[in-house]
């Protein structure tokens, strides 16, 4: 017992004592950074009868939703492409994690450039198919979809990698049973590759699932939840919140919500991948 | 013949998706390396060309010479550093007591690790904050050392429990009947065994602290404490005095001892994301 004290001081100061004071938190009227009293669930009525909670919730989800469907897409793309080349696979594969390494803050950087408006060379091409770029991440309507594609870019390798795994996880065996029978790549793919693929697309998803919930440093970076609040998810507003420090007595309601479904899920990808450490 | 024709079709597509792919991943890099080549007029041509014509490193000369840079490199490395050893000290004992021990509380015990892994850093925001601030220790480097390590600890106890649990327990029998205590057996003998594992472990636990930005920027507003990753949002933040090439360069620089130890470690980096995410 005593080989574990440090790291149980650590998490139990760190993580867990802030855990405990969010919950005592979000039940205080707040005044600015103040706590002037114990106010029952005022404020988890005031902020779950709020539009501002359920357009954000709903904003969340897209978001979630979004860059799940294009990384998963193109992280099993790019698994299956790689694994199939005869020669080089697994040098391309280790250049194709590279973007999976660097930071959301640099990440961010690198892509704002990138859509710049002006100068950017993506609204260039655009200009030159007769496509008008507009403002880019500075349009309501785009906002959004642009950071998707971010994070898509930034998390397809991981997905890439463990589909990778797996894909190499499959015994050689059934790809011979499928030609024996006849059957070319697409059967192949059909029969045995994607039976086998689903139970780790869907731990994958549940991961990155939660890493995009949590996730605020690109949105930061990329549009500062704007433009009109288009990109602002629930973890983009308890970070707001935490910072401009108006009232953080909501703000602990929004880090409720964000600790609950990230539990949840944590609980879901337990359970399905019947992973228990103890 | 048809088979073979087809065949011939299948991988030069193959080997089409595969050029996609890897652009896809390094085409926004490529960008970014250009326009830090380039003068600050050509990174704002109205016709954006990939090769910088005049080459020049001159923006790589005014990151290096920035007056800020060397503190935020300091404050990056000492990071990175501090939270992988507070990390690694309080991870390896613990890692070693959950793969040789059972005791009745052991299962509590990891459990609670893992639970304490599936709170979101961004929730604790508002109270870690709070806390900080009462108790006057915002901007205090340890205070940021510590709860960056405390970010990366569960997955260093449970990488040291695999890598221990991988050395045959009849070593440690041995050196017990030879007089050995379990903290000698720890130090003289296991831990030199796990070595490239421990080395492995770090490297991931640093590039993660390394490429942190939330934490120092929410919980450090003194700028002489801020890091790398925190002046380089900063100056995307003063839209009006950017200039793009120079902070492509500071964006560069700043990810060059991330990529670089990725690749010392790839293999390691690989086994780290899979290791209990495919279902055998």
């Amino acid at each position: 017992m005593l080989w574990f004290v440090p790291v149980l001081l650590l998490l139990l100061t760190v993580t867990l004592y802030p855990t405990i004071f969010v919950v005592w938190m979000s039940f205080q009227k707040t005044k600015f950074y103040e706590l002037t009293g114990f106010v029952g669930l005022a404020n988890y009525v005031d902020t779950l009868s709020s539009r501002a909670f359920w357009e954000t919730t709903y904003t969340s989800l897209v978001y979630v939703a979004g860059s799940l469907v294009l990384s998963l897409g193109l992280g099993v793309l790019a698994a299956l492409v790689l694994n199939n080349l005869k020669r080089g696979g697994a040098v391309l594969r280790v250049f194709t994690l590279v973007p999976w390494t660097l930071s959301m803050a640099v990440v961010g950087t690198i892509w704002l450039w990138l859509f710049n408006p002006s100068y950017g060379p993506i609204s260039y091409s655009m200009g030159q198919l007769g496509l008008s770029p507009g403002l880019m991440l500075g349009d309501p309507e785009l906002a959004l979809w642009l950071t998707i594609l971010v994070t898509s870019w930034w998390s397809f390798p991981y997905a890439m990698v463990i589909v990778t795994a797996a894909v190499q996880s499959i015994p050689r065996e059934l790809y011979e049973a499928v030609a024996i029978d006849g059957g070319g790549w697409r059967a192949k793919l059909r029969y045995v590759t994607w039976p086998h693929l689903i139970p780790t697309i869907g731990s994958t998803a549940l991961t990155l699932g939660i890493l995009y919930l949590t996730l605020i440093t690109l949105i930061i970076v990329l549009t500062g939840g704007g433009p009109l609040g288009a990109t602002t998810t629930l973890s983009f507003e308890a970070f707001r919140g935490t910072v401009q420090a108006v009232n953080i007595g909501p703000t602990a309601v929004y880090s409720m919500a964000i600790l609950l479904a990230n539990v949840g899920l944590g609980v879901l990808y337990m359970r399905l991948t019947g992973r228990v450490t103890a | 013949m048809r088979a073979a024709n087809a065949k011939v079709v299948n991988s030069a597509t193959l080997v089409m998706l595969a050029a996609l792919v890897v652009g896809t991943a390094l085409g926004p890099m490529l960008w970014a390396i250009s326009t830090s080549l380039k003068n600050e007029v050509n990174a704002v041509s109205a016709i954006p060309s990939l090769i910088p014509s005049p080459a020049t490193l001159s923006n790589y000369l005014s990151v290096f010479s920035h007056k800020t840079f060397v503190i935020e490199l300091l404050n990056s490395i000492l990071y990175a550093a501090g939270a992988v050893g507070i990390a690694l000290a309080a991870g390896i004992p613990a890692g070693y007591a959950a793969s040789r021990y059972t005791f009745p509380a052991k299962r509590a015990v990891m459990l609670l690790i893992l639970a304490t892994s599936m709170i979101p850093g961004v929730a604790l925001l508002v109270p870690t904050f709070y806390l900080l601030d009462h108790f006057g220790l915002l901007s205090n480097r340890f205070a940021i050392l510590i709860i960056l390590a405390s970010r990366i600890a569960p997955q260093t106890v449970w990488f040291i429990q695999n890598f221990i649990d991988a050395v045959p327990t009849e070593i440690d029998e041995a050196a017990h009947m030879d007089g050995a205590s379990r903290w000698q057996i720890l130090t003289r003998i296991v831990l030199p065994l796990i070595r490239p594992g421990i080395a492995a472990v770090a490297v991931i636990g640093a590039i993660t602290t390394w490429n942190d930005y939330i934490t120092v920027a929410v919980f450090a507003p003194d700028t002489a404490k801020r890091t790398l990753q925190v002046a380089l949002v900063n100056q995307v933040f003063d839209a009006v005095g950017i200039s793009w090439s120079f902070t492509m360069a500071f964006a560069l620089v700043a990810s060059l001892p991330v990529i670089v130890m990725f690749l010392l470690v790839q293999k390691w980096f690989i086994a780290g994301l899979t290791a209990g995410a495919v279902k055998g």
